[in-house]
């Protein structure tokens, strides 16, 4: 989330030590009222950092890692495992791929033109975390972090992970510590490591067995999704229609 | 500060049935606007002026006080039924429309007419308050009470659910808290008028900041569908 005003400040001196506040919102292409608030407030986003990083040509994972709660974040950067690749193809190219291996339409190196929709999906962060997990993650998370289990539960419900949650996270499950900044859309895949073609070449290394599981996983959010929304719908429309 | 209140919510109560106007053609908001008609009816006849004009034309024999205890039952049968169905509460639909509820509404209709026609009612009086001393006519004001107590009994809990439900609109939670409100103060008021406290201040200020709190809530959820309905391109759910 948020780095300390000050640690800012130093950083700052350091990478552009000519330029004023707004030089660098003009650099940066952030606003300058957003950074002023940050300011005042003392606490600087992790979005800002990394647009300012880019701004300048620096890998925002080594930017980011400087400050406190990312130390060793670039170090830590690492091949991200299938698990985790594979939780970011989004369910309607998993059911694509099944429909072209039923149709034998699948041949080898074939495979990789699927084109992909890019990522962050819907779900991603969700899959991210249910693809890393050893079992108790949440707890783990919860405890380190001093976070909520139920606020927990609330960031991944809707598709969002305060970034040092995600450093976190990928640190107790021991994968790439980049990766969770990568599934919450703050890194680029580039940035944070992830190879281009890595998410099909995982995927397509799937057994059919895998896949047909992986594909019946995913239906099975997305219909509880589905029935949540409409259970929504149903409520707001009984509201409207009675008392509108 | 009582008359100012009662100007307000009969003003809240004829624009939010006014916002409704363009509605109807299209059929939409039907009830709600008739309730809300009603509900104007009736805070319009507990102001003087309003009360005294009106009652003069039905012969100034205070028929106008009956109409106004009879378009209030009529309020809180719609605004029962309404509610109970927005808010998907089986047994408050039960109690208010099942057999137990209407027969309270026909026993409320035919005491508010019995005690209405045994008293001495000479002479136009805004909430009969000229002849509280008859027996009669406290019995047909206690009567009065009844069935909105009632009715605001079974909604509060439900429309006190829909304020935590978490999976709803936050427009919605906060429009449900307002009209919970309302009713609770509904309840509270007719408990009172049944202790021996003197009917002070508060014998206003109470029903009439319920009408306000409940009236803000519907038109907070009229906001809320009309919002909806220019945006009314729902996202495809299977993408």
């Amino acid at each position: 989330m948020a780095v300390t005003a000050k640690a800012f400040q130093l950083w700052r001196s350091r990478i552009a030590p000519e330029d004023t506040v707004t030089d660098l919102c003009r650099v940066a292409g952030i606003k300058r009222s957003t950074l002023a608030q940050q300011l005042v407030r003392g606490k600087v986003s992790a979005p800002t950092i990394v647009a300012i990083a880019r701004a300048y040509d620096l890998p925002p994972a080594e930017a980011l890692a400087e400050f406190e709660g990312y130390a060793g974040l670039a170090a830590g950067i690492r091949m991200p495992t299938d698990a985790e690749l594979v939780s970011q193809v989004s369910h309607i190219d998993i059911l694509r791929l099944l429909v072209a291996r039923s149709e034998d339409k699948e041949c080898a190196g074939a495979d990789l033109q699927l084109d992909l929709a890019p990522f962050p999906h819907r779900n991603s962060v969700r899959a991210w975390i249910e693809a890393i997990d050893p079992g108790d993650i949440r707890q783990q998370v919860a405890a380190s972090t001093g976070v909520a289990r139920q606020n927990l539960s609330a960031q991944l419900t809707a598709g969002r992970l305060a970034p040092e949650i995600a450093v976190e996270a990928a640190r107790i499950a021991g994968v790439s510590l980049t990766s969770g900044l990568v599934v919450t859309g703050l890194l680029t895949p580039h940035e944070g490591g992830w190879p281009e073609d890595g998410r099909a070449r995982a995927l397509c290394a799937m057994s059919d067995l895998d896949l047909v599981f992986l594909a019946r996983d995913r239906l099975d959010v997305l219909g509880k999704q589905i029935r949540r929304a409409e259970l929504d719908d149903g409520k707001d429309r009984a509201m409207w229609e009675n008392l509108g | 500060m009582t008359t100012t209140i009662q100007w307000a919510a009969f003003g809240l109560c004829a624009a939010g049935a006014a916002v409704r106007v363009p509605g109807l053609r299209e059929g939409r908001g039907r009830t709600m606007f008739m309730a809300l008609v009603l509900l104007t009816l009736a805070v319009g006849l507990s102001l003087d002026p309003i009360y005294l004009a009106v009652d003069a034309v039905l012969g100034g024999g205070n028929v106008a006080n009956l109409l106004l205890r009879l378009a209030l039952y009529a309020v809180f049968l719609l605004f029962g039924i309404r509610m109970a169905a927005a808010f998907d509460a089986a047994r408050a639909r039960r109690l208010i429309v099942g057999p137990f509820g209407l027969s309270i509404v026909a026993l409320t209709v035919a005491a508010t007419l019995y005690f209405f026609v045994s008293s001495e009612l000479g002479g136009s009086s805004t909430g009969l308050r000229a002849f509280d001393d008859q027996d009669t006519v406290r019995q047909y004001g206690a009567v009065g009470r009844l069935y909105p107590g009632y009715v605001a009994a079974c909604l509060v809990v439900p429309a006190a659910l829909a304020v935590f439900d978490r999976h709803a609109r936050p427009i919605h939670r906060f429009a449900c808290a307002l009209v919970a409100c309302g009713y609770a103060l509904v309840v509270v008021f007719v408990l009172l008028r049944l202790t021996p406290l003197p009917p002070t201040s508060w014998d206003i200020l109470l029903p009439f900041s319920a009408i306000l709190l409940t009236v803000l809530g519907l038109c907070l959820i009229w906001v809320s569908r009309v919002t909806a309905r220019k945006a009314s391109n729902s996202p495809n759910k299977l993408a």
